[in-house]
Formats: C-alpha cells, sequence, structure tokens
C-alpha cells in the first residue's frame, strides 16, 4: 500500500460516510461562513446519496433558533454538543468533542469555517484521528469518485487541488465569503440530536479571562466595496463618504488593518475575507498577491494610486493614475450629483 | 519547574515569496532560482520568544526541519538572539505535509523540555497555519493562536494572550506548556546585533537531530501524510481592461455605470 502503517484500510474508509459541517456560534450569533458551508455541504452530500450533518457547540443551543435554521439551511440532521463549557470558544474542549464525535460517527468529509475559530482548533480534530486536513479551501469538488479540495498556492499565483485518498474523514477550512448562502427553506425537515459531552472543566488546559467583540462587519454581501491601504495614511473618511454614497461597505488592506485604521474584519485578501461585489474602488492599495486573492472575482475593479507601476493597474478594468486627495472629494461631489439625478427621474 | 522558562521557536526556510514564479508551460513552481529566506511572520515568533525569555528567564532555542541548508535560518534567529538552535533534517522528512511535520517539530520541543513554543500564524510557501495547532495537539498540550501580546505568569506556570478573534479579541490564559502562534506583524522585530550576528555566521553550529533521533522514522514523509498535492495549476489571472483614465469625470462616469 502507498500509505504507510497508520492509513485507514479500505473497510475502515468504507465506513466513513455523510458531509458534516462546523456550524460556528459564538453567544448565539452564528458566522456566516457556516450557512455558506451548509450550502455546499448540501451540494456534496446531494451528489454523493449521504446526509449532511450540521455539529453545533455552545450554551444553551437547544433552546435556540439554530438547530431549526440549521436544517431550513440544508442540514438532515443537527447534532447539539450543548454545555456552559462550550462558551465562551476554547481550542482544547471544542477540539476533544469534535475529535470524539468523528471517531465515533465516521464522517467522510467535515468543512470548518476558515475563521480565526474554525482555523484554531480543526488541528486537534484532524492530528488525533489522522485526517487529511486542508487549509483555505475555496473550491470542492467531487469528480469520478474522487473529492478533491482546490485551494490557491503561493498566494495566489497557482491553485493545488489537494487529495486525501488513504485518510478519513477529509476535512477542510473553508474561506468566507467563496460560497453562496442557501436559500432558506422553512418546510425543509430535519432530526435533531444532543450528543453525550466528553470534555470537562478538569481536563481543560485554558480560561478565557475577557472577551470583548462588536459587531462584525459582513463586506462578504455588499454590491460596493471600497477598499482603503497604506496610502490613505489612516484617512478612511472619504472612503465611508463614498461607500455610503454607493450604498456599499468599506474594506481594507491587512496592513491599513494593522494600522488600527479599521477593524480587523474588514479585511480583504488570503488571511482575510474573499469579496465578490460587482464594483471594487481599490485606494492607496498597491495590489499585493496576497490582497488580489480576495478581491480578483469582483466584477468591476477601479484603482485610485498615484503610482502608474503600482500592480493593482493589472488587476483592475479602470484606474486613475493620481492623489487619493485629489480624487476621492471631486469624486464624491460628482457622483453626489450624478447619483442624485437618477434618483429625481426614478422617482419623477 | 524552574522559574526559568525553556523556549523553543518554530521557523522555516521558505522561497523568497517574491521571487518564485509558476512555469508557464508545466504549470509547476519555479522554486530553485528564487533565494531562500525565513518565513516573514516567523520574525514576529523570534522577537515574541527572545521579549518572554527577557522578562521570565531562561533560554531560547531555534527549531526547524528542513534540508541541511536550513540552517541558515536557525542561524539568523540565532543573530537576533536565540541561544541555541537545532536543525530536523533526514530524508525521511520529505514529502511530509502538515501532520508529520507538526510531529517532529513536537517530539523535538519535548526532547527539548519545552515550556513555551513559539511559531508563525503561516508560511508563506505553504500558508496552512495548521503547523502550531497540530505540534499542540500532537503534545496534547495548551494553545494560543493569533496572539497579538503576551503576558507571562511565571509564579503561576501560565501564559497569557490577547487574541485576535472575529469582531474583537480575548484574554487567554493557558497552563505551560503551550504552543503560541504570534499574529504576523505584532511586535517589531530586533535586528541582529554586529556581534551577535557574526558570532550566528562564523562559529555557531546547530545541532542536528536526525528522524531516529527524535523516534519518529517511521511516522514521517509523504506515506504518512494524510494529504497529497493531487496537482497544481496556474491561477488564470481574470481578464480585465486595464485602462487608465485621465481625469475624475471619467472615472465617475464608470462608477455610475456599474453601480
Ligand atoms: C502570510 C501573509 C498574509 C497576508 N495576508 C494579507 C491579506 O489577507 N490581505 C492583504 O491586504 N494583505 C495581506 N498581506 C500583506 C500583503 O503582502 C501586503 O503587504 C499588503 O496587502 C499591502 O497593503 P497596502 O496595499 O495597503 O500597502 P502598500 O503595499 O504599502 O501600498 C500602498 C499604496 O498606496 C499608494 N499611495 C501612497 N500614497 C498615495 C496617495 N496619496 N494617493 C494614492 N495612492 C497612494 C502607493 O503607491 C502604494 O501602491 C499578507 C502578507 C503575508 C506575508
Ligand atoms: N518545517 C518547519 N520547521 C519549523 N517550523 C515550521 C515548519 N513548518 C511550519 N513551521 C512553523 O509553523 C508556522 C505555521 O506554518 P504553516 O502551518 O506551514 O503555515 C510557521 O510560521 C513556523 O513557525
Amino acid at each position: 500500500m502507498a500509505a504507510g502503517a497508520d492509513a485507514d484500510t479500505a473497510a475502515d474508509i468504507e465506513a466513513h460516510s455523510d458531509v458534516w459541517v462546523f456550524v460556528e456560534q459564538h453567544d448565539g450569533e452564528v458566522a456566516k461562513v457556516a450557512w455558506e458551508l451548509l450550502a455546499k455541504g448540501r451540494e456534496l452530500a446531494d451528489q454523493k446519496n449521504e446526509d449532511l450533518v450540521a455539529l453545533v457547540m455552545g450554551e444553551d443551543i437547544r433552546e435556540s433558533e439554530i438547530p431549526q435554521e440549521a436544517i431550513a439551511r440544508g442540514a438532515d440532521r443537527v447534532l447539539i454538543a450543548d454545555d456552559p463549557i462550550f462558551e465562551p470558544y476554547r481550542a482544547d474542549p471544542y477540539g476533544e468533542q469534535f475529535r470524539h464525535l468523528v471517531e465515533v460517527r465516521k464522517p467522510d468529509i467535515a468543512l470548518i469555517g476558515g475563521t480565526h475559530t474554525g482555523r484554531d482548533f480543526a488541528g486537534r480534530v484532524a492530528v488525533p484521528t489522522h485526517a487529511g486536513l486542508t487549509a483555505d479551501t475555496t473550491e470542492l469538488e467531487i469528480t469520478d469518485e474522487r473529492y478533491e479540495m482546490r485551494r490557491p498556492a503561493f498566494g495566489g499565483d497557482a491553485l493545488a487541488t489537494i487529495i486525501c485518498p488513504n485518510h478519513r474523514p477529509q476535512m477542510s477550512t473553508v474561506r468566507p465569503g467563496v460560497f453562496d448562502t442557501p436559500e432558506r427553506d422553512e418546510s425543509r425537515e430535519g432530526e435533531i440530536e444532543e450528543v453525550d459531552v466528553v470534555v470537562s472543566e478538569e481536563e481543560t488546559m485554558t480560561e478565557v479571562l475577557e472577551r470583548e467583540v462588536g459587531d462584525v462587519a459582513d463586506i462578504t454581501d455588499a454590491e460596493v466595496v471600497v477598499a482603503g491601504g497604506m496610502g490613505l495614511e489612516g484617512d478612511f473618511d472619504p472612503l465611508w463618504e463614498l461607500a455610503d454614497l454607493l450604498g456599499g461597505e468599506v474594506a481594507a488592506t491587512r496592513e491599513a488593518v494593522e494600522e488600527g485604521w479599521i477593524e480587523p474584519s474588514r479585511q480583504v485578501g488570503q488571511t482575510g475575507k474573499t469579496v465578490r461585489p460587482k464594483l471594487y474602488i481599490a485606494v492607496g492599495i498597491s495590489g499585493a498577491i496576497q490582497h488580489v486573492e480576495g478581491m480578483d472575482d469582483s466584477e468591476t475593479v477601479i484603482a485610485i494610486n498615484n503610482d502608474a507601476n503600482a500592480p493593482i493597474f493589472e488587476n483592475a478594468d479602470y484606474g486613475i493614475v493620481e492623489d487619493y486627495a485629489e480624487v476621492l472629494p471631486e469624486l464624491i461631489e460628482l457622483l453626489g450629483e450624478r447619483l442624485g439625478d437618477d434618483a429625481q427621474e426614478v422617482t419623477a | 519547574m524552574s522559574d526559568d522558562w525553556t523556549i523553543v521557536v518554530c521557523v522555516k526556510q521558505v522561497p523568497d515569496a517574491a521571487e518564485v514564479s509558476i512555469d508557464p508551460d508545466t504549470g509547476t513552481l519555479n522554486r530553485a532560482d528564487a533565494d531562500a529566506v525565513m518565513n516573514a511572520p516567523d520574525y514576529n515568533a523570534v522577537e515574541a520568544a527572545l521579549e518572554v525569555r527577557d522578562a521570565v528567564g531562561g533560554t531560547v532555542t531555534a527549531l526547524t526541519m528542513g534540508p541541511a541548508s536550513a540552517h541558515e535560518v536557525l542561524r539568523a534567529a540565532v543573530g537576533m538572539g536565540a541561544d541555541d538552535a537545532v536543525l530536523l533534517t533526514d530524508r525521511a522528512f520529505g514529502g511530509s505535509d502538515t501532520w508529520p511535520t507538526s510531529l517532529a517539530l513536537a517530539r523535538a520541543a519535548e526532547e527539548l523540555d519545552a515550556d513555551v513554543v513559539f511559531g508563525g500564524e503561516e508560511t508563506t510557501d505553504s500558508s496552512t497555519g495548521q503547523v502550531p495547532p497540530g505540534i499542540a495537539a500532537h503534545n496534547d498540550w495548551a494553545q494560543l493562536t493569533y496572539v497579538e501580546e503576551l503576558e507571562p505568569r511565571p509564579e503561576e506556570d501560565q501564559l497569557v494572550a490577547k487574541r485576535d478573534v472575529e469582531g474583537g479579541y480575548e484574554r487567554v490564559a493557558a497552563e505551560l506548556p503551550v504552543v503560541v502562534a504570534m499574529e504576523f506583524g505584532e511586535n517589531e522585530p530586533r535586528t541582529a546585533g554586529l556581534h551577535r550576528k557574526i558570532y550566528a555566521e562564523t562559529d555557531f553550529e546547530p545541532v542536528e537531530w536526525s528522524a531516529a533521533d527524535i523516534g519518529v522514522e517511521d511516522e514521517v514523509g509523504l506515506a504518512v501524510s494524510p494529504t497529497q498535492v493531487g496537482g497544481m495549476a496556474t491561477a488564470e489571472p481574470v481578464p480585465r481592461e486595464q485602462e487608465l483614465v485621465d481625469d475624475v469625470e471619467n472615472l465617475a462616469d464608470r462608477i455610475a455605470e456599474v453601480s
């Protein structure tokens, strides 16, 4: 056999079935990527003719709307691990509980959102079960009997296909924003099952002393995204103005986030979110590959940068080589007039 | 446990991201021409390791798994101030994915009797971010990822971290031993002092361990790696108009057209 002594046998592999989706929630608030994964997971499960199983961990989940919501969004079965130990999130109890369920119930595929939470604990499931774990997956496909997980490699210059022939489950963390959220279907029916909690506070090696979480901005649904980078030197006000005018959201490069000019949930790119708006306006952004990877599926890209050699212009449909501080006020005024006119036409 | 902490920092040698290109005919990566450098986020890990050592007392050992040439990144870490370095090098490691890689690093950290193991957020070549949690999982140790700040509590054998989480932050206390993955860019890595740098480059020799030295010879390499690369395709560049406009009026027209 090609794989070492540790590989699962053919019979072991046969014993694995179903597609699992981890439904990440904090304080009853579900991370949107979980719904995206249920949509994709539904497709995969239908193709395999197997069940789509949603796994939710937390406190007071059974009384919440989350299990029903997961069914409405495609799950056939919802497993709930309900215990105070799961709130707030910690890697060790989450990883250990998930590992236990994987070992007992043997899913074939497991999808976890590529958030800080998902990327934090996924390895604590994959390592002890000797599962294959692909990071930052952007495409999932079942082709002639083989399941392919694709992910950008080398900062997006290449797309690697990852396969996991001899080990189960086939796990991946998936970047938020790459799949569409499903239509809700209230009439869907599914099973809800509470599972035994196998972790305890005594065995836990970490303690959350403080947790400060504000609103998590959702930039992945916006039709217009106005993004800023280091070229703005902190001056994001005109971006908010332009975004308001166009009914869009403000986003940023990682560098701008690190400067503290804007919150991390608005970061676009390899280690941030993937956005696919109709219009992406990049202001004072150089166009590093790690950034472009997160916005390259935008329909139309406009770049404002005072350096004609900035790579962003190669990734843009229209560009202007000028100081943003000159461009933005004039642009806001012109668009204000034009969009104002349109509004009048509509009401007339 | 003594008051002094034994700190290990994992650094990886990667091809300089700016120099890697794709062969348009074969679709494979031309890594050979690229200079080998230390993974950029690992500088943050080394800096954090040195800061904790300076606060608590103890030693920092740089650790890498790679080819013999990877001693370069260990020298870079020693130049910055690491006390010692270990190179895990063996043909048996070839083709390892994150599962065996983190196993080898985990066993070495155990062998070194580590209290804290540092790593970077992710590498620029494999960019999985899975290795530090993998080390923690193999050893069943605590872990702290996406760390922005650290507060060592040696009297309690604890390390407290401020972690970046979606929409905010949290402060988490972890029992030692613990694996820490520093968030990229969260500190200012020090530059190597001249004398230290000369020492690192001329006199210093890292310790070398084989797979057998850490007892993992049957558990590493391609054969035990659960994931395999089934193909590599050049990402098709998205076709763009790439049209420059010369005044803002023109730009406003374009925006009005599509929004
Ligand atoms: C592991 C890893 C992961 C990463 N993940 C991400 C990620 O997810 N997202 C991300 O964005 N980056 C990411 N990066 C960082 C990325 O490599 C770049 O460093 C970053 O995107 C650059 O940000 P920037 O364009 O804002 O800054 P810069 O590269 O500094 O560009 C600033 C631009 O502003 C222009 N400018 C300056 N003044 C003006 C002016 N007055 N008017 C107009 N234009 C002006 C300049 O010409 C320049 O092109 C990652 C890096 C690594 C190593
Ligand atoms: N071969 C290696 N040797 C030493 N450290 C490594 C190695 N691979 C990964 N790491 C560490 O794990 C971190 C995350 O890497 P990765 O999981 O490959 O993205 C890196 O920043 C390093 O600190």
